[in-house]
């Protein structure tokens, strides 16, 4: 029987990594839709673009302080090996982070540029203006930020010896969710925002977020059914989350308020809008609520399976 | 394409992975680390009575390893837990590091540090007063088996006291003296070679790991020897044994009996063997004609047809087929008859001698120093033992009747009591009676390594060095293949603690006996070595830590019509009469043991091989396995006690009551219930074992066997109660 | 086949949970009390008086498709060419995904020193021609320690004729502890 080797820091590297990714990836889908050469949805873009290298940053870091000899985490970068996802994912990291502040520096208004710049006591001609870059820095990023938001599950799936995780599933469902956290926060974000409401950029994230949600249905369900019917060390790990301790963590948590809830909420939303073409209702408190239960739902999906993982075992 | 391939080939070609290795610092990898100064130095472990061979690793002037010697063929290169963490004791911080004198009142705890000479001088003279007016009778002196035990003793006797006690009537004088009374000799049980092999209530499996577990495990799971096991426990023994017996306790001699009724019965003995070795067969066969299978079911709860199988199956196998004899005897008051039993089933069998039974040892003769002899003491022993038990070994004493009459103060006062390498408070039955006796003291010294809990009680402290800063006498370890065994020193004592000899000796100036102890442990070893048949001998010994003497065991040696057993007949007496002289049953006749009242249930006490013993109490490596000793208690009873697995329990006897935590188990009978022994230690200074657990002494009752006055320690009823 | 594979075929049968096994790694190994390279798994089952109680030891598998090597990112779990898998702690960050990855959960982190350990098959003695501590102690030799590709070896003679299984063979690591039947 295993302990719990990876905890709460680790939960949260998962999930911030993952919400950067999809603070990206949803910032970048927005800078590349373009109407009348000008991003679509330029305040997603923008707010995207501002948000999404810092959870990945303090992730990092947290993550750098679990190690156990966490001044040897340049080791990480010395190694490339590429049979193990740590070691891709770090690279990958490094990688994403690094186009991540470049594009923040893009979109960052001149003003703050400038002062940024001052404020360093650089000479002025350090500001570089890269807003032209917009375009080819979100082509960059989406196969970085898909990658990082996928090697989160890959993490765990490639450990055979935790039957919970030992599927291809897993990488799918962490992508999509994180990719929905990313929709989530940019909703929040949008909501809070104390100018109008934009609900053209606010319909685009709900529709991107059922989506989203829908295709995390679609790979929880056969990852249960899939799960039944497999080996017995596999229909074992199962019980963690089918009467096991994580229960009702999994189930009401995740699955209801995590997934169900925001989905009914954004079909509410949107529905009406799409089928008879009225406005939305744009509600700013129900957006915030329905992007802070996609947001909760993401962060359980991590601490469940991380937890429920590494107490199931081949017999 | 088989993954292994698969992975072996990409990872050559991929390119990041060839940049990632001309990158990586190099792969250092560990390897052997060479450290400055390592010596491997033989000697002789000292963790319980095997004495098995070790190697000792010293790596800059520290210990680091206990490995076995594959050159001693008894402990065959192994090396049990204990062994393994045996040194720990020298770098135990809590150790007895300068002699000590008590500052405060007894039991207290305030110590003074003194020097050698004032811890010398001031026993000389307490032991002097209590001379002058008590007699030298008046000083107890008690041990427990060493190699240097020799010289307490001899300061004992030279002092001029008849009181000199071991250890042997708290374990094992019952069997010895059951089997010296049958075949002169007690031997040793080949049970390498035995095919068919009883093992009643003996543990060998768990409780010690001796050569003789190394046999039987070795034999049984390659299943060329069957293994028959009778314990009211579920033992690993038990698990290990081909057909385990839930035997109702203290009833043994019963199912004996009965095999002895069948085997002679239908004529399975060994005839010849018998004829020509044993008197007494004829009042043999008709005392057992009543001991029958039916009769023996009713006492041992074992069913008679299984009882007839394996009396039969016993027979078939004889002669590699013994009934083990055990070790720690010390369970009824009927315990030595039990073992004639025994013995005497072994010998109708007729597999004395041969290879697969009982073979009696075989001995190394050793030179032996010559030393100035002493006057005997004048002064009968305070036990009486030639009034109360005059058939065991005189000059052992025994224990528990000694206590009593110490305490009676009759046949006269004893005031002092000098004590080596022994824990009385914990090895003694009735904690509260050895408590008193301490009372009665005016003066006690004790010799040892770490602060007891005897120890606490004492007046002076002497400190000993371990096992692995001293030279001790070598020794010969008698059985089936005797050896020669050497202990010397591994490091320079780590603090102010002398050997026994030389504690000894400081002893012996003072009280002004220093002309018998006028040699140092370098003279005598040169002179017990000198007898051995090689060249060079101690320093051979030095060098191998054992010897061996050529051509492997023997048998047979005895099996001559001109061998003359050291009996009175001469023969191997089935019917004793030195027994029937003595007014003892000449053969033994069954009494049921008392069974617990309604309530109670039978406290048995055992071992375990990582634990047992005081020396281990406190070593961390081993207290990590085992921090307190559970109450076993079976689920039925349990549930009639109120107790569930894990409660704190109360157990209480007629003389004490302790507690410990209750571990409910399918694995012992609902009569009985069974407790670790060595637990619930007093002395502050063991610091781990401080008050862990319960202790089996503070609750056992004084109680000892008629004819060799052995401890019976599982003699005593409990009452268990939640608390 | 490669030129040489440590392996330790183990017969249960003959283990006493003696525990002699455990201190001699111990000691040999320098592993401070609350960690254990190796230890013994407990089996009791069963109603009085038809019981059993079986006990089996286990360690490190060195493993021959080991996935703790596979995932550690700095390469400080390494594959000798004789089998042992080993960690150069100079290399280890600590990140423990090897702990988590292993089956048999023979990895552990040491707190005290910032990165983990396992077994090493004593790879100090075996280097030095001797049988790693463990296997040396045992009381019961119900250990054999040697190279599993010696066609003239102790360990190919017993898995030759005798019934022997793997544990958690499903998981794909190839463990190369023989437990005999």
């Amino acid at each position: 029987m295993a302990k719990i080797e990876w905890g709460i820091l680790i939960v949260n590297y998962l999930f911030l990594g993952g919400l950067s990714a999809g603070i990206f990836f949803v910032s970048a889908l927005a800078t590349y839709l373009q109407q009348r050469d000008e991003a679509a949805y330029a305040r997603i873009a923008r707010y995207g673009a501002m948000m999404a290298p810092w959870p990945v940053a303090i992730g990092s870091l947290l993550l750098i302080f679990d190690l156990g000899s966490w001044c040897r985490f340049y080791k990480l970068f010395v190694h490339f090996r590429w049979q193990s996802p740590m070691s891709i994912g770090s690279w990958l990291l490094v990688f994403f982070t690094l186009v991540a502040l470049v594009n923040f520096w893009a979109w960052l208004p001149e003003e703050r540029r400038g002062a940024f710049i001052a404020y360093l006591k650089l000479p002025p001609h350090f500001n570089y203006d890269l807003s032209s870059w917009c375009r080819l820095l979100a082509a960059a990023g989406f196969p970085l930020s898909i990658g990082v938001a996928i090697y989160t599950g890959v993490l765990l799936g490639a450990v055979q010896a935790r039957p919970f995780w030992n599927t291809n599933l897993v990488a799918q469902l962490f992508l999509f969710s994180a990719l929905s956290t990313g929709c989530a926060v940019l909703i929040l974000a949008l909501s809070y925002h104390r100018q109008r409401l934009d609900p053209n950029q606010l319909r685009f994230l709900y529709t991107l977020d059922i989506c989203l949600i829908t295709l995390e249905f679609f790979i929880v369900v056969p990852y249960l059914i899939h799960g039944e019917l497999s080996v017995q060390a596999v229909k074992d790990s199962l019980e963690l989350i089918l009467g096991g301790p994580y229960t009702v963590a999994f189930w009401l948590l995740f699955m209801g308020i995590g997934l169900l809830a925001p989905l009914a909420l954004e079909v509410w939303e949107v529905a009406p809008a799409m089928a008879s073409g009225t406005p939305l209702h744009h509600n700013r408190g129900l957006a915030a609520f329905i992007g802070v239960l996609v947001i909760f739902g993401g962060y359980v999906l991590r601490y469940v399976f991380v937890y429920a993982g590494q107490l199931s075992y081949f017999r | 394409m088989d993954r292994r391939r698969f992975l072996k080939t990409t990872s050559g070609t991929a390119g990041a992975g060839a940049i990632a290795s001309s990158l990586s610092c190099s792969l250092r990898k560990r390897g052997t680390v060479s450290r400055g100064g390592r010596r491997e130095v033989p000697t002789t472990c000292e963790l319980c009575p095997n004495k098995c061979s070790v190697v000792a690793v010293v790596e800059d002037g520290v210990i680091r390893k206990l490995n076995p010697n594959p050159e001693n063929p008894k402990s065959r290169g192994m090396l049990c837990a204990r062994g393994n963490a045996g040194f720990l004791q020298a770098y135990d911080p809590n150790r007895l590091k300068r002699p000590l004198i008590r500052a405060g009142a007894r039991g207290e705890g305030k110590w003074r540090e003194v020097s050698w000479d004032e811890a010398f001088d001031y026993t000389a003279q307490k032991l002097t007063a209590i001379k002058e007016k008590y007699g030298p009778q008046g000083v107890l002196w008690s041990s427990t088996e060493a190699f240097a035990e020799i010289f307490f003793k001899n300061l004992g006797l030279a002092f001029g006291s008849p009181n000199i006690v071991r250890h042997p009537t708290l374990c094992l004088s019952s069997v010895n003296l059951a089997y010296s009374t049958t075949f002169g000799t007690v031997p040793s049980f080949d049970l390498l070679n035995a095919n068919y092999v009883i093992m009643a209530g003996a543990n060998r499996f768990e409780a010690l790991i001796t050569p003789d577990t190394m046999d039987l495990i070795d034999s049984t799971m390659n299943r060329k020897t069957r293994l028959i096991c009778l314990d009211p426990r579920f033992t690993v023994t038990a698990s290990k044994a081909d057909q385990w017996f839930p035997i109702k306790p203290g009833t043994d001699m019963a199912f004996i009996l009965a095999m002895l009724h069948v085997v002679i019965a239908e004529g399975r003995h060994d005839k010849e063997f018998v004829v020509n070795y044993c008197t007494g067969f004829e009042q043999l066969t008709e005392h057992v004609k009543p001991y029958t299978p039916e009769w023996a079911e009713k006492e041992t709860e074992i069913p008679a047809r299984d009882i007839g199988r394996i009396a039969r199956e016993f027979s078939d196998a004889a002669p590699r087929a013994v009934f083990y004899a055990g070790r720690r005897s010390s369970w009824y008051q009927n315990d030595f008859q039990m073992r004639r039993a025994q013995a005497i089933l072994n010998a109708i069998v007729g597999n004395w001698d041969r290879q697969g039974g009982m073979v009696p040892n075989a001995k190394i003769a050793l030179g032996e120093y010559m030393f100035l002899p002493w006057d005997d003491p004048k002064a009968p022993r305070v036990d009486e033992m030639d009034k109360n038990f005059p058939l065991a070994a005189q000059g052992d004493g025994a224990y528990l009747k000694l206590r009593e009459n110490v305490l009676a103060g009759s046949p006269y006062p004893v005031k002092g009591w000098m004590i080596a390498k022994q824990d009385p408070l914990n090895a003694l039955p009735e904690q509260a009676k050895t408590l008193r006796m301490i009372e009665q003291m005016d003066f006690i010294a004790a010799i040892d390594i770490q602060m007891s809990d005897s120890a606490w009680y004492a007046d002076v402290l002497f400190p000993e060095s371990t096992y692995l800063e001293r030279w001790d006498p070598i020794e010969v370890m008698s059985g089936i293949w005797p050896v020669v065994v050497l202990r010397q020193p591994v490091i320079k004592p780590l603090h102010d603690t002398k050997p026994c000899l030389e504690i000894v000796q400081g002893l012996a100036k003072r009280l002004g006996l220093q002309q018998y102890f006028d040699f140092t442990i370098e003279q005598w070893n040169e002179a017990a070595a000198k007898e051995l048949p090689i060249e060079m001998p101690l320093e051979y010994l030095k060098k191998h830590g054992v010897f061996t003497p050529p051509g492997g065991p023997k048998y047979g040696a005895t099996l001559n019509p001109e061998h003359r057993f050291v009996t009175k007949s001469g023969k191997i007496e089935l019917y004793s009469e030195r027994l029937q002289e003595n007014g003892h049953d000449p053969l033994p006749v069954y009494h049921s043991r008392p069974e617990p009242p309604y309530g109670k249930f039978r406290l048995v006490i055992g071992r375990k091989a990582f634990y047992t013993h005081a020396n281990s109490t406190s070593n961390p490596w081993l207290f990590d396995f085992a921090p307190e000793n559970r109450l076993w208690i079976n689920p039925a009873s349990a549930r009639s006690a109120g107790v569930a697995d894990g409660d704190q329990v109360e157990v209480a006897s007629s003389v004490g009551a302790v507690q410990l935590r209750a571990k409910v188990t399918q694995e012992i009978r609902p009569d009985c219930v069974f407790m670790l022994h060595g637990f619930g230690k007093r002395s502050p200074w063991l610091k781990r074992a401080y008050n862990r657990g319960g202790s089996d002494a503070a609750l056992l009752e004084t109680a000892w066997d008629k004819v060799s006055g052995n401890a019976a320690m599982h003699e005593t009823f409990v009452k268990v109660r939640k608390v | 086949m490669p030129d040489k594979r440590y392996a330790l075929v183990i017969d249960s049968r003959k283990c006493l949970d003696c525990k002699a096994c455990v201190v001699a790694c111990r000691a040999e190994n320098h592993v401070p009390l609350g960690y254990s390279r190796n230890w013994i798994n407990e089996e009791h089952r069963g109603t009085w008086p038809k019981l059993l109680a079986a006990f089996e030891p286990e360690q490190c598998h060195h493993c021959t498709n080991p996935s703790c090597v596979r995932v550690c990112p700095t390469g400080a779990s390494f594959q000798r060419d004789d089998g042992i898998v080993l960690i150069n702690e100079a290399d280890c960050i600590g990140c423990r995904y090897c702990v988590v990855a292993c089956p048999y959960n023979a990895r552990f982190f040491r707190e005290d020193k910032g990165v983990v350990e396992k077994c090493t098959f004593c790879v100090q003695r075996v280097d030095r021609g001797e049988m790693p501590a463990c296997v040396e102690t045992c009381p019961s030799k119900a250990r054999v320690f040697g190279d599993i590709t010696d066609p003239d070896g102790k360990l190919q003679q017993l898995l030759a004729t005798r019934e022997y299984r793997l544990k958690k063979p499903e998981t794909g690591n190839g463990p190369q502890i023989y437990y005999l039947i």
